[in-house]
């Protein structure tokens, strides 16, 4: 069983990386990726709500009748998005301002109702959990990479502290919206690229092995 | 009762909801006097930051806030530091979003500027936001008012303005909308300063 | 009620479809606009959709928001109200669509259950409540908003299909080329920026 948690929490981080592989749920998130203490906030939110919406929705799925599926799917992602929103507000009043929208936006993350649909409604609860909490953080990782590049050729600062010295002229493309498509269309293709070349070696092993 | 019958998809509906509202209720109700401290917070210490007061922590700024500033019948406020009278008030203009509005203070005769706040803004991230950021809004600080008040040089370096005699501030680079909109605003402040308001 | 921006709701809806497209330069509606976009057809009725869902959400949230929300002191939970009010309005649109145009429910209709959680919609209306407009602009906004999401889509099928012919590297067919284009349309759609002042 030990193995089973382990391969889900592989496929969701990696083999079934929610943007590699679903290119799912990058609409609530991409937007703050110029600034790297906002976007770890995000995926944070994004994992809290993701992990516990599919445990909450695997425990009560015999109960949920067939017609308001989907509601209750809604109301019970949204309790814990607006969970979120409560805390930020009370203790990061600054960070949630900054964030605006974005963190109500998390209840329309297709990565929130995709992961409900595909694995809590048939897994039991904790295998829900960590699923979610799997596809949060391959979430996580990937756009936290991201606003690294950015904030770092956009404000020459990681989390906000200068690093590149004085000599450095910002890339003002970086802070803008299209970077943001070009370095996830990058990463797509390295992932991509470095998943088929694996392929490739294995199936050729494969081929040694059975000659 | 059968699972897809109308009683229990009612009955379950409203039995989730209730279930789900009441802790979030409970969790707002707890968490309101916080907010509201923040809130004040937000709005005390951006004055003081105007005012050019520095404040260590939330409870620091309060009581500054409190022994320091004076607040004025028609909504600005006054204060004296290091022996010399200022006053401020609080400004909004449209933005290329929402509304942005501007806390601005200057000496008591309106011929520098002491500091340039910003209350809120619905500006772009990371482009019009950006005049959030120390260095724009440290330009402001000292800057002589000239006769056409304060302008913002769009071919500015965009790191800062040094000279505080030539009533001129840098843009945000790739801002320029939202920089114009800030220029109005001070402007249209520094001439209530000039025509007797915050007294 | 509260202070809405000073700002021209005509200009808020040419600007909300150029210079600040919903997809374009806040990411939002993102997944259906790639998986639809491989097809003409389907993105000129998912266009037309959103467009419609956007419009009418965004005036009656705005009337739930103030006649509602606020009232009742409910706002923290304003995100399920307004997804509610989305679905509501998803439902009725198919209801009055069957009913009155069978041939344009046929083209349209796999499409609307997919808006419900589509994020533009919910985006919108929470731009709409934190920049704090009108009715007449939240309208202006909504209506904006969606048809500069249906201007996205339709020129990124187009795009699309000159596309289909020509060699991509294979690890960037489909999706990865897909965002890169997306990407130039963004850089495109920046240019526009100068064009309308908004004031």
């Amino acid at each position: 069983m030990k193995s089973n948690y382990g391969k889900i929490l592989k496929d969701g981080i990696w083999s079934n990386n929610p943007i590699f592989v679903q290119v799912l749920g990058i609409c609530s998130t991409l937007a703050v990726t110029n600034n790297v203490k906002n976007t770890l906030i995000m995926a944070a939110g994004v994992t809290f709500a993701t992990g516990l919406g599919s445990l909450t929705l695997s425990a009560i799925k015999d109960l949920i009748p067939r017609k308001v599926r989907m509601i209750i799917q809604v109301l019970v992602l949204s309790f814990y998005v607006i969970l979120v929103d409560i805390v930020l507000r009370a203790y990061l009043p600054a960070v949630s301002k900054q964030l605006g929208p974005y963190v109500g936006l998390i209840i329309t993350n297709c990565i929130l109702m995709g992961r409900a649909e595909a694995f809590a409604a048939a897994n039991p609860p904790i295998a829900s959990l960590v699923d979610g909490v799997a596809n949060g953080l391959g979430y996580g990782i990937v756009l936290t990479a991201i606003a690294v590049i950015r904030e770092f050729l956009g404000f020459g600062s990681i989390f906000g502290m200068r690093i590149a010295g004085a000599w450095f002229t910002p890339w003002t493309i970086m802070i803008m919206a299209p970077s943001a498509f070009f370095l996830v269309a990058l990463a797509l293709w390295g992932a991509k690229s470095y998943t088929a070349r694996a392929e490739a070696r294995r199936k050729a092993a494969g081929a040694v092995r059975s000659r | 009762m059968k699972k897809d019958s109308i009683a229990y998809v009612v009955c379950f509906t409203f039995a989730a909801c209730a279930l789900f509202v009441l802790p979030l209720a409970l969790a707002n109700e707890a968490t309101r006097p916080r907010v509201d401290a923040n809130r004040r917070f937000a709005a005390e210490s951006a004055v003081l930051r105007a005012f050019g007061i520095a404040y260590e922590n939330p409870e620091d700024a309060a009581r500054r806030y409190a022994a320091l500033v004076r607040e004025l019948p028609d909504g600005g406020w006054s204060a004296t530091v290091d022996g010399a009278a200022y006053r401020a008030l609080r400004k909004t203009g449209a933005g290329l979003w929402g509304s942005i509005t501007l806390i601005v203070a200057a000496d008591d005769g309106a011929e520098r500027l002491r500091g340039v706040e910003i209350l809120e803004q619905q500006e772009t991230p990371g482009l019009g936001g950006r005049i959030e950021e120390a260095w724009f809004k440290d330009q402001f600080r000292g800057e002589r008012i000239g006769p056409a008040g304060i302008s913002i040089n769009q071919e500015g370096s965009g790191s800062g303005d040094a000279d505080r005699e030539n009533s001129r501030v840098d843009a945000v680079t790739g801002a320029s909308r939202t920089s114009d909109f800030v220029e109005a605003i001070v402007n249209a402040a520094i001439a209530d300063l000039r025509s007797g308001g915050a007294r | 009620m509260p202070e809405s921006p000073l700002i021209n709701p005509l200009v808020l809806f040419f600007a909300s479809i150029l210079t600040s497209n919903i997809l374009l330069s806040n990411f939002l509606g993102t997944c259906s606009f790639i998986a639809i976009s491989k097809d003409w057809k389907s993105s000129f009725g998912l266009g037309l959709a959103v467009t419609l869902v956007i419009g009418l959400c965004a005036a009656i949230s705005w009337a739930v928001l103030y006649l509602v929300i606020i009232p009742l002191r409910i706002e923290y939970l304003s995100f399920v109200i307004f997804i509610i009010v989305i679905a509501a309005v998803v439902q009725v649109l198919e209801m009055v669509i069957d009913r009155f145009s069978p041939s344009l429910y046929l083209s349209l209709g796999i499409f609307l259950p997919l808006i419900t959680v589509n994020c533009a919609v919910l985006g919108a209306v929470l731009f709409m409540q934190i920049r704090k407009y009108s009715l007449i602009q939240s309208v202006a906004f909504g209506f904006g908003s969606g048809a500069g999401w249906w201007l996205a889509i339709m020129l990124l099928a187009a795009i699309r299909k000159r596309i289909e012919n020509n060699p991509v590297p294979a690890g960037l067919k489909g999706t990865g080329i897909t965002l890169i284009t997306i990407g130039f349309m963004a850089m495109a759609f920046i240019g526009f920026s100068g064009m309308i002042a908004v004031q």
